[in-house]
Parts: C-alpha cells; structure tokens; sequence
C-alpha cells in the first residue's frame, strides 16, 4: 500500500524518470557533440529554408520591351572619374571631392583620422594595385585583362595565365557545377551561381581611359567586337564584408570593409579565369567592369533586388560584393533566380531610404519601370524598363565626395544586415512566411531592438575592441 | 577554450528544457492539469526559454539592447502565461 501511495505522489517513480529521459533525451538533442549538430541543424535549415525560398524560371522583375543594356559612359564612376557627361558638373565634383579625400585626406574625426585611412588603403590595396579600375566599372583592368593568350611550344609560364589547348570533358553538366562552384569557394568566394550570359545585363559599349588619358577622345568608346570570345555562361561570385566594419557607415572602417573584399574578389575571379583557361576554356574576370552584376547575381539565384539598389542575399543580407567571370564553358546546370521575401518586405520597410545620409533611396511604396525622384530627367545612370526601385546615384555619389568614402548607410541600415546567428535567420524565415503588414511591424521591431543604427561612432571602439576575438587561437 | 558561448548555450538550454518538461509532468500528476493549464504553462515555459535562448545570443553578439527587449518582448508574457496557468491549474484544484 505505502509503495502503491509512493507511486501515486508527485516523485518520479523509474518508468517516469524513463520516460522524462527519453523526452530530455530528445529536447537535449543540442547538447551533443558540436560535430553532429551542425548536421543536424543545417538539415533542419535546408529543410526550413525550403518552404520560404521559391525558384523562378524567368528572371523575377518585369522587363518593359523598350528596355536597352546600358552604356559604360553611363555609369556614375566613368562619369564621375573620366568626363563622359560633361554637362553635369555636380557629377565631376562628387569625383573630384571623392578622390581628394579618400585615403590621403585625414581629418581630426574619429572614423576619417589617419588610423581610418590607413586601414581604408589597406583594405584596397591588392585591388588598387592589380586591377585598380575595375571597381569604377573599367574592363581590363590590370590582371582582369581580357587577354587569352595561347602558350607557344616550350614557352614557360609559371602563372598559368593561358588557354589549355586540351580542352576537359566533364561527365555531366552537374559535375562541372560542381567542380566549378568548389573552386569557387576554395578561392575565396562565400557564395557562387552561374547563370546564361544574358545581352541584356551586358554593357553596350565599353570605355577606354588609357585612349582619355592619351589625348584620343575619339578612341574612348568601344564595343564588344574586341572581347575576345563569345560568352555562352557567367560565373557570379559573392563576398561577405566584415559585419563590424559595415557598421560603421558611413566612416573609411566602412570603407575598409568593403575594400578588403574588393582585394578578395579581385583575387578570387582572377584565380577563376585561370582555373577554367587551364581546363581549355576561355575566361575573362570582371569586377563591376563589363556587365551588371546585380542583374546577372540575381539571375545567377545569389539574391533578389531592393529598395536601395544592391542584392540582397538569403545568407549575408546587401553584405556582399560582387564579381563575374565571362566564359565560353555552357556545358554547366544553370542556377534560378530566388525569392525568399526581400522585396516585398522592401516594400513596407524604407530603413535604407531613412538612413540614406543624402536621400537619394526612394519612398515609393511600389516598384516602378521608370526612376520617380527629383534627378529622374537627368537620369542616365538609371537602367530605365526593369521594374525595381530606382536609386538616384547622382545623390549617393555626392555623399561618397562629402564623406571621401564610400557611405554604406543603405547596407548597414537593412534589416537583412545581421551576423550569422541562429535567430536572426529565425526571423528571417518568419518574416518571409508573413503577409505584408506584419513587415512594418518587423522592421519597427528591428530599429527597438537595437539594430541597423548608422552614424554611431562608438561602433568603430567595438570594431578595434579585442573582447570576444581570439587573436592568438587561444 | 574549448566550447564557444553559442555551443555552451544550447547545451545548457538542452538541460533547461529538460528541467521544464519534468516540473510540469510533476505538477501535472499532482494538480492534473486541464487543456488550458497546458496551454498557458506550455506557451509559458516556450517563452520563458526562448527568452533565454535569444537574450543570451545578443549578447553574445554584442547587441545587449537586443537583449533587454528580448527580456521585455519574451519575458514578461512568458512570465504573466506561468501566473496565469499556475492559478488556473491551482483554481482548478
């Protein structure tokens, strides 16, 4: 009796404790071996990550008919660095201001003081010193020649740099996907897809600063007739930049971080035109030179569009570069644009467009296929005839001369912006699955609890602080 | 060291979790819990280590505002969701 009482008391009897070990066993399931959950988690995410990321078979934004590909002169940097709009003087100034102060002009202000500046360069440096005009969308530039030399018989070339005569078959299309994507990564690129070459996210025409610089204007602007091959496929790379360093915006820190990942990016294409010249296909490696890489990322399923402009990717948020490389290789499994709710949360968000030192984001509510703000007849930099949010680049460029660095508020600001931590992609997944006006709640949210703030200097202390930050493995 | 702040959370979210689901089976047999008992202590203890889970995680990224508003946002209603299905559970009895 007294045990069948025991029995019926609130202590655990064995079966229970049996049964509450099984259910610890199964809750406790996180207190395994580091190894076997990150499987388990990225199972979990995969599988999550299924029911919000839809695939599309056409590229996702609405393209009117009258739709032309954009000119090289008509990007903000030739523009802004090499005279093509005259007319627009505001354009040349920003370029002007802009280069004065970056990197030499320090400034008794904690974010542009010569520690800043120095780390600003540094950040650059691989990128200006091999390839320095790919960043102002200049094709060619240095070791992003478009050069694909043949070797001549006995002739040594330790760099590697010249077509294989022998070309390499693989079995099937995914495996060279996949041989493709894996140098990719062990090259340095944190994300990587490959689309079709698509004419229309290609550059018209192309210009040509050695021509401008040698007194030979009329040699300045030239066509596809000099690429070297015709590209069937392009490889689109991306590159996270440091959290800490983006959010800082706008200060060099930020610069630096997007700098440092310019020199990444750099080496990294450059690597993979070697790669695949070596497996007997032509290859030529881009920056932001010869076509745009927001499109054929988007194009290449990295991400989708927003209201400031840049891609948005599922991992990094718009903290990310990006680079291409052009190839005559097709025998690949092109990659699907993707939607995972970027967009449509752009729609009710604005964060960007409130950060944007210089409001040059705009507020519609709507994507549109023509830009709507104050420079929209002046505007040559916009791609017009592609539904999206148009940015005016001639505002942003003015900031970039006012701050002698590139800004960053935009990206620093964006509620995709987050280091990768498990309830950040928590949220991510909610909010993809909730209808519209939860976004503005979800952004609301965002901005309380603490994140997406820009102009905050104590985020440059945080950025040098070592806490946190093991520097010798220990 | 060897584990990191994240592994060192979930492993010790995994014993909480444990210690939560043995407190309300053990309540459960002495107050027999109804379908709304459940409800309330259940959403409660979700919360309750939710709000764990994430205030922890911001501050092991460095943003403790992101922690306080976890502890206002999860906390307080997985507080409130305890009282109220402790004293439903209790009424009850």
């Amino acid at each position: 009796m007294t045990d069948k009482k025991t029995d019926n008391s609130s202590a655990l009897n064995r079966r229970n404790f049996l049964k509450l070990g099984a259910a610890g066993a199964a809750l406790g399931a996180i207190a395994i071996p580091a190894k076997a959950k990150e499987t388990i988690t990225k199972k979990i995410d995969e599988k999550t990550a299924g029911n919000f990321i839809k695939t599309h078979d056409e590229f996702p934004h609405e393209i009117r008919d009258d739709y032309k590909p954009h000119s090289n002169q008509d990007i903000m940097f030739t523009a802004g660095f090499w005279g093509f709009h005259p007319e627009d003087v505001d354009v040349a100034n920003s370029g002007k201001q802009f280069g004065y102060k970056t990197f030499m002009h320090y400034e008794e202000k904690k974010g542009f003081d010569q520690l800043s500046k120095a780390l600003n360069a540094g950040g650059w440096a691989l990128h200006n010193n091999v390839s320095p005009l790919a960043s102002q969308a200049i094709s060619g530039s240095g070791i992003l020649k478009w050069d694909q030399y043949r070797k001549k018989e006995g002739e040594f070339l330790p760099h590697h740099d010249w077509v294989n005569e022998h070309q390499y078959e693989f079995e099937n299309k995914q495996e060279a996907t996949n041989a493709i994507k894996r140098a990719a990564k062990l090259y340095g690129a944190d994300l990587v897809g490959i689309t079709k070459r698509d004419k229309r996210w290609d550059y018209s025409d192309f210009v040509d600063p050695q021509a401008i610089m040698e007194g030979r204007p009329e040699d300045s602007v030239y066509g596809w007739e000099r690429f070297p091959f015709e590209p069937k496929s392009v490889i689109v790379v991306a590159f996270e930049m440091d959290y800490e360093a983006i959010a800082t915006a706008p200060t060099d820190v930020q610069g630096a971080g997007a700098g440092a990942e310019y020199s990444s990016m750099t080496k990294t294409v450059y690597q993979m035109a070697v790669f695949l010249k070596q497996l007997g296909y032509q290859a030529v490696p881009c920056g932001n030179d010869t076509g745009l890489s927001i499109p054929y990322a988007i194009a290449a399923g990295l991400g989708e569009g927003s209201r400031m402009g840049n891609l948005i990717t599922y991992k990094y948020g718009p903290r990310v570069r990006l680079a291409k490389i052009y190839t005559d290789f097709e025998f690949v499994e092109y990659d699907k644009p993707i939607e995972f709710g970027a967009m449509e949360f752009c729609k009710n968000c604005m964060r960007c467009a409130d950060a944007c030192p210089n409001g040059a984001i705009t507020f519609d509510k709507e994507p549109s296929f023509e830009p709507t703000h104050e420079n929209k007849d002046r505007s040559w930099y916009n791609a017009k005839g592609v539904k999206k949010y148009y940015m005016d680049a001639r505002k942003c460029f003015y900031t970039w001369g006012e701050f002698g660095t590139d800004c960053g508020s935009c990206m620093a600001s964006c509620p995709y912006n987050k280091p990768d931590f498990w309830h950040h992609r928590l949220v991510d997944k909610i909010t993809a699955a909730m209808p519209g006006p939860v976004h503005d709640f979800m952004r609301e949210m965002d901005q309380l609890f603490g994140y997406g703030e820009v102009g905050n200097l104590e985020k440059i202390d945080k950025f040098y602080d070592p806490k946190g930050r093991s520097y010798n493995g220990h | 060291m060897i584990f990191t702040g994240i592994e060192t959370l979930f492993y010790l979210l995994g014993i909480i979790t444990t210690l939560f689901v043995m407190g309300l089976l053990k309540y459960n047999k002495e107050l027999k819990f109804n379908a709304l008992s459940w409800a309330l202590l259940g959403t409660g203890s979700f919360l309750c280590i939710f709000c764990i889970a994430w205030s922890v995680s911001s501050v092991l990224e460095g943003v403790p505002r992101a922690a306080s508003m976890g502890l206002v946002i999860f906390g307080i209603p997985s507080l409130l969701f305890l009282l109220l299905g402790r004293k439903v559970a209790l009424k009850k009895k």
